[in-house]
């Protein structure tokens, strides 16, 4: 196998790792909770994208109803389930996303049933390059153009519009946006929606590679967490570079070194991400945590 | 995580003469009660009991680290699996059960410290994810080292036969040990809770910087309380082999972690009666909305775990206790006007 190709193939499911870890990055600046559900939600909205596309609806379109759909819910979980527990316990929240996560799966397993799906591709079938330097498929040159996609809106939104400086204040300091009269409420929905609605991309975008069932994105937001506790929580760029970096080692060494193999291939970005956490605590591009007495 | 004060670590023992009457009263029932219990009971009713004190003392295991000194973890599981199969290779070997349970608890205190003295530095999300680590890796790992842990099928054992002359049933007797082993290591928590250490745990989790300035070693309490918990997640290990004399990799998966995460806070956190609360939910409930619906299990699961935390936010025990105190003042405020 081609070097270059083993790279390109990680930095493809790195995209997925890093679009998922996007939507963490959301909720987290926006309500200050690790939402362990992120994925399972991705795979409902996933699952609602393959009833559109099975009752004809072009795949984009399909994807695209998806998307929108899942921003609302987001933005409903957010008011009716999460709002209750912010500012809390934390251990309590994590609890309740994991309730959800659980609940999540079982409406899933009930609804569409437990059968793997297949997902198409909203990319041709296919890749450019061939010969000795191998083929770089459509599919990883997409899932790779969404992500920067994404990125890019997300920065146009945030740094360029006047409701994504109103976020960036409620992310900041939630109390003295009240005081200024922003709806925080309203902006915190916004940002549990935006994250939903990340998530469905990144669901749809690895579900054709996989098939669809209702564990599907377990493991992703596995490395999902791994690229943004790395990337330090609160930072995209940081994130998107630690889910490349997580994408192109879990590939090469499950690739090249024989010891590692499949079973073993999750474990080697864990360590390498412990072992960078334990130099660099505030992960790779957070920022450093001044604390009072 | 934030920073809660809310109960201190010394409970007030006091109260009036007669709810002290009443407390020892209650305690003394609910001994004979357990006492009595699988000696009427079906075997799977005394499974589940036991079942519920395994994950109770990991559960507890888990409160020292979460409750007591605000830090988190997700690698509960891989020290209840390397207590268990501690014990389980140890019996495979031949050796007596007290030595796998040495064996187990002090390779999992072992581990448990070595992993906590660099992330004793992380705090919140960052040491989540890096006790993340340990069942992702010790899964795998315990299915590839087959000479120790049978691989993939796991480990069959028979040990903790009822002796002769007690009479009594397989599952009768292992409900005994589990039992008293639980009390043991719930009794030297409740002890170490009320001392010099407690105190210590509390003000690492409430102000890091004020414990310093109080002459606490914050980095070397972690790291305690860290092995603590490891070792009493190998106790309940090597307890789960005994209830069910068997292990396999698949029982140490995340998944056991984040329930026991779960169990914690739907029992409250700093609260022994929490603890109990927490297992008993992780163990009654799916056996319950199994019997309601087999094929909406998990869903209904899901559900009750939301419902429960949109009820009580800080747990089951906490409520109970506020809702017991409740009633009490308004019967000796009712005894005070008859007077």
């Amino acid at each position: 196998m081609n070097l270059l190709q083993q790279v390109l193939d990680g930095l493809g499911s790195g995209s997925v790792y890093a679009t998922l870890a996007l939507a963490l990055v959301l909720v987290h600046r926006s309500t200050g909770i690790v939402n362990f559900a992120q994925g399972q939600m991705a795979v409902i909205s996933t699952y609602v994208a393959w009833t559109l596309y099975d009752a004809g609806v072009p795949v984009w379109g399909a994807i695209g109803a998806a998307i929108v759909l899942s921003l609302v819910v987001g933005a409903l979980v957010e008011r009716f389930l999460i709002r209750r527990f912010e500012g809390g316990e934390p251990l309590a929240a994590i609890v309740v996303t994991v309730g959800l996560l659980i609940s999540v799966n079982g409406l899933v397993s009930l609804i569409w049933g437990t059968v793997l799906k297949q997902f198409p591709s909203a990319f041709p079938p296919g890749g450019v390059g061939s010969g000795s330097g191998g083929t770089i498929g459509y599919g990883t040159l997409g899932t790779i153009g969404a992500l920067l996609v994404v990125v890019l809106a997300l920065n146009w939104l945030f740094r360029h519009t006047r409701l994504g400086l109103a976020f960036r204040a409620v992310a900041a300091n939630p109390e003295s946006s009240a005081l200024l009269g922003l709806p925080v409420g309203r902006l915190l929905m916004l940002g549990w929606g935006l994250a939903a609605a990340v998530g469905a991309l990144a669901g749809c975008l690895v579900a054709p590679k996989l098939y669809l069932a209702p564990e599907m994105m377990d493991s992703v937001l596995t490395y999902a967490l791994a690229a943004a506790v790395l990337g330090g929580l609160n930072s995209a760029l940081g994130t998107v570079l630690a889910a490349w970096f997580i994408g192109v080692v879990e590939n090469l060494a499950g690739t090249y070194v024989s010891f590692v193999g499949g079973d073993m291939k999750i474990a080697v970005p864990l360590v390498l991400m412990v072992l960078i956490l334990l130099f660099k605590p505030e992960g790779v591009f957070g920022h450093k945590e001044v604390r009072r007495v | 995580m934030s920073v809660v004060v809310d109960e201190p670590a010394v409970r007030d023992g006091g109260g009036t003469s007669r709810r002290r009457h009443g407390r020892t009263l209650t305690a003394v029932a609910l001994v004979l009660v357990f006492a009595v219990f699988p000696l009427f009971m079906s075997p799977f009713a005394n499974l589940q009991v036991t079942l519920i004190l395994v994950y109770a003392v990991a559960i507890l295991g888990l409160d020292i680290l979460v409750g007591w000194t605000g830090q988190v973890s997700l690698g509960q599981s891989a020290f209840f699996g390397i207590g268990a199969y501690g014990v389980a290779a140890g019996a495979v070997h031949g050796w007596p059960v007290w030595a796998g349970l040495l064996l187990g608890t002090a390779v999992a205190g072992v581990v448990g410290c070595l992993v906590a003295i660099p992330a004793a530095r992380l705090r919140g999300y960052a040491l989540g994810m890096i006790t993340l680590t340990l069942p992702v890796v010790a899964v795998p790992l315990a299915k590839r080292m087959e000479a120790v842990t049978g691989g993939a099928q796991g480990l069959n054992v028979t040990i903790v036969q009822a002796p002769a002359w007690t009479g009594l049933a397989a599952d009768q007797w292992r409900y005994y040990v589990v039992g008293v082993g639980a009390a043991i290591v719930f009794a030297l928590a409740a002890a170490l809770r009320r001392g010099r250490f407690g105190r210590a745990f509390d003000a690492v989790r409430v102000n890091e910087a004020l414990a310093t300035a109080q002459g606490v070693h914050v980095t070397r309490y972690k790291v305690l309380a860290f092995t603590l918990s490891a070792v009493y997640g190998g106790v309940a290990g090597v307890l789960y082999v005994v209830a069910v004399q068997f292990i396999s990799p698949e029982t140490l998966i995340l998944t056991l972690s984040i329930s026991m995460l779960a169990g914690l806070a739907i029992g409250g956190l700093r609260s022994l009666l929490g603890c109990v609360l927490g297992a008993a939910f992780y163990v009654v409930v799916p056996n319950l909305t199994g019997s309601v619906s087999a094929g909406q299990s998990y869903l209904l699961y899901g559900v009750c775990l939301l419902v429960v935390m949109l009820l009580m936010p800080r747990g089951v025990a906490p409520a109970l206790g506020h809702a017991v105190r409740r009633v009490a003042n308004r019967r000796e405020r009712a005894a005070a006007s008859g007077e």
